[in-house]
């Protein structure tokens, strides 16, 4: 029985590194679309210090309509590992079915980039003046680190360097947890003599918001999910909490025993919903109880991929009082 | 891909059994209530669980010179030692201790788990009892073990009042103590009748060839105490330098298995004996007059040389990661091979040599990270699964000299 070595890595997976490698970004759609959400900001597109976006946030429209799609057929006889198997060959054939899947399905508003201009908005509010690089923004390549694909990732490792240094960039701040890791640390550990400043959203805000006087405009009593990437790997537990604290209005409750470094994933850490997307949604269901079981009337954290693991968690539990809001929402409601 | 679909179809099997999830439930509340007060009532454990991570990274580096000389300890203790390269060296030194046609009383072992022990010695003729309760569940059910130190973990008492009901031809009631009791009264008498008692252990001090083994029932006592013969099949990983160092892996071991103390601890360094008539020294006085250890390697001296992988044989076995991964919480161990969860990846490629099945469970692993905080070894087991899933994926050949034979 002997494979191929490249067979093995699940077809998720694999149509998820071939969007990285070849449209650099993770669902394959034209960068441009990407880059709308920011189009009314005048933001510079030239900085050295630039707000990184990422996936996540600025194709959720995109990836929430696929993952919901690939997640029926996964519950289906047919099964995920096909239409992702096809998605891959048609593309490899010059026929975009995750394209048209794209147009047919997305629901994609303006909310879903929401918190990316919010984000932007609070980051301004606190003195902090950002550029975007928009349609040259590179795809981090996490999700090749995690399908392991490592070589296709050291070498798009050396890539993104390149290109954030050729367009100046000194420092980044980042907003999805797993970007920011990747550029942070994964991408570090593949550059030799690597200069650029990684920051989270979060860490800047925390430094802040002392100042800002912040109050929301109701009361809430609200629960704070950690992503993985930024509380287990970043280490970023105690910021969130005192940004939310530091709010007036806001009540922050927390699960008896899954909260801080032992938050339970959404169910979608590491592309886990790309290949095993029904298993993955039983996660988030898990997930989801265990944050309403708090009472809380709104679920706030800050990863594009909890944010859309919640939601669907909230829809199959007929959740409809619970709202799920990125942090960077809630903190521009306050201002 | 016929490996991953067969692997997925179980996976999912699992994940809608709700069986499976109510007494996983169940248990993962137990264990967290329990560790947090055996962690409260003795808070120096932290600080052990540091030293024992140096006193493994020590120890996994030179296990071939500890398995020769815990072999030369227990030589001079009177019992008998070897070194098994792999399953198949293990299986046939066993044969020839144990022959055919013999009653065996078995302690539970992951490591005989590993090279299917008790299958092997049914179909040589003899006759195996499990004597660990869930054990002796799993081994009547016909299924396998699902968590490392309650191998019955997924089996909620109206089955095992089935099952018992089923073997006994009475009507049993799901009431847990008079199922208990029913075990203990069907296993009592092969104790005395068996020919061979069979164990793994904890952890082996190699200076004084001291098995170390931790229990609450009372089972490995009997099984190692009773029979006129004690095999035991130990993974090479288990061995430290020292007595000392074996006693603090142990506590640490029992406390992250949720224990304040466990009720039972058996040290075992060779053969019963007594010299109370004259000062003779005369062999199996109430114990067993034979003691054989086996050191199984089975990939693991290779394993060791892995920069990253090599942190897989830190592993205690405490079983405290497998109560914090949330796939786990609704599949118990049907993510994983022999051992489960994302660490199970690497011991699944490890063991059975089969890129498709070690990849299968490498993907299963979501990467979160829990299991990591809850470690008292601290084991980087997203990391261990990033770098196996590139090793399988990459065509470099490091996949391949990584597999067995």
């Amino acid at each position: 029985m002997s494979k191929k070595p490249k067979d093995v890595i699940p077809p998720g997976l694999a149509y998820i590194g071939d969007n990285i490698l070849t449209r650099n970004n993770i669902i394959g759609a034209p960068k441009a679309s990407g880059a709308k959400w920011a189009k009314d900001l005048s933001l510079p597109t030239r900085s050295g210090t630039v707000f990184f976006a990422g996936c996540g946030y600025q194709y959720a429209g995109e990836l929430e309509a696929l993952s919901s799609l690939i997640r029926s057929m996964d519950k289906s006889r047919i099964g995920a590992e096909l239409p992702m198997g096809i998605a891959s060959l048609q593309k490899k054939i010059g026929v975009d079915l995750g394209g048209v899947y794209r147009k047919v399905m997305s629901k994609s508003s303006p909310s879903d980039a929401q918190p990316l201009v919010d984000a932007v908005a609070v980051l301004s509010k606190l003195g902090v003046e950002v550029g975007y690089l928009a349609e040259d923004e590179p795809c981090c390549g996490g999700l090749l680190h995690y399908a392991g694909m490592r070589r296709e990732f050291a070498e798009n490792a050396r890539r993104v360097y390149d290109k954030l240094k050729s367009l100046g960039v000194k420092r980044v701040i980042g907003i999805v947890p797993s970007c920011t890791y990747t550029l942070r640390k994964l991408v570090a550990d593949c550059v030799p003599g690597y200069d650029i400043e990684v920051r989270h959203f979060v860490e800047v805000v925390q430094e802040r918001v002392d100042s800002a006087r912040l109050r929301f405009p109701r009361q809430a009593r609200i629960v704070y999910h950690d992503p993985c990437q930024l509380s287990r790997y970043l280490g970023l537990i105690e910021e969130p909490r005192r940004i939310l604290k530091s709010i007036e209005g806001i009540e922050l409750v927390e699960p008896e025993w899954t909260c801080g470094e032992w938050s339970t994933c959404c169910g979608g850490g590491g592309g886990f919903e790309a290949v095993f997307p029904e298993l993955s949604h039983i996660l988030a269901v898990n997930r989801v109880r265990e944050l309403t079981g708090t009472g809380a009337e709104m679920i706030v954290t800050q990863c594009p991929g909890c944010i859309m693991q919640l939601k669907a968690g909230l829809k199959e539990v007929k959740a409809d009082n619970v709202q799920v809001l990125d942090l960077a929402q809630v903190v521009a409601m306050a201002m | 891909m016929a490996v991953f679909k067969d692997y997925k179809k179980q996976i999912m099997n699992a994940a809608h059994n709700e069986r499976i999830g109510l007494a996983l439930s169940r248990a993962i509340k137990s264990y967290r209530a329990n560790i947090r007060s055996a962690l409260q009532k003795f808070p120096h454990t932290y600080q052990m669980a540091e030293e024992v991570r140096q006193i493994k990274e020590n120890a996994i580096g030179q296990m071939e010179k500890l398995a020769q000389q815990a072999c030369e300890a227990i030589e001079e203790n009177k019992g008998k030692a070897y070194i098994a390269r792999t399953p198949r060296d293990a299986l046939e030194i066993i044969d020839g201790l144990v022959g055919k046609g013999k009653l065996i009383v078995k302690g539970k072992s992951m490591t005989s788990e590993e090279i299917d022990l008790r299958e092997h010695l049914e179909k040589q003729g003899n006759e195996v009892y499990e004597t660990d309760l869930g054990e002796f569940i799993i081994q009547k059910l016909g299924s396998r073990p699902m968590h490392i130190t309650s191998p019955a973990i997924h089996v909620p008492k109206e089955d095992v009042a089935e099952l018992f009901s089923k073997i006994t031809g009475q009507t049993l009631s799901t009431d847990i103590s008079s199922l208990v009791a029913t075990a203990r009264r069907l296993l009592r008498e092969k104790y005395f009748a068996a020919d061979i008692g069979m164990s793994g252990a904890n952890v082996v001090a190699a200076d004084t060839g001291t098995l170390f083994l931790i229990e609450n029932e009372g089972n490995i006592r009997l099984s190692t105490g009773a029979p006129p013969v004690h095999i035991a099949l130990v993974g090479m990983e288990k061995l430290v330098p020292t007595f000392g160092d074996a006693c603090k892996v142990a506590e640490v071991t029992w406390r992250f298995a949720n224990y304040t103390v466990p009720s039972y601890v058996s040290l075992v360094s060779g053969p019963s004996k007594t010299g109370d008539i004259e000062k003779v020294t005369t062999y199996g006085a109430h114990g067993p007059a034979e003691f054989h250890v086996i050191f199984m390697d089975a990939g693991r001296t290779r394993l060791a040389k892995h920069p990253v992988l090599r942190q897989a044989l830190y592993c205690l076995r405490c079983g405290g990661c497998l109560y914090e991964c949330p796939v786990f919480a609704v599949t118990a161990g049907h993510f994983g091979d022999r051992y489960f969860a994302g660490i199970g990846a690497v011991w699944a490629a490890l063991l059975t040599g089969d890129i498709e099945k070690g990849a299968a469970v490498a993907y299963t692993c979501l990467t979160c990270g829990r299991c990591k905080v809850r470690c008292p070894m601290k084991i980087d087991t997203p990391e261990m699964v990033v770098e196996l899933r590139a090793l399988l994926t990459e065509d470099s050949g490091q996949a391949v000299s990584f597999k067995l034979e």
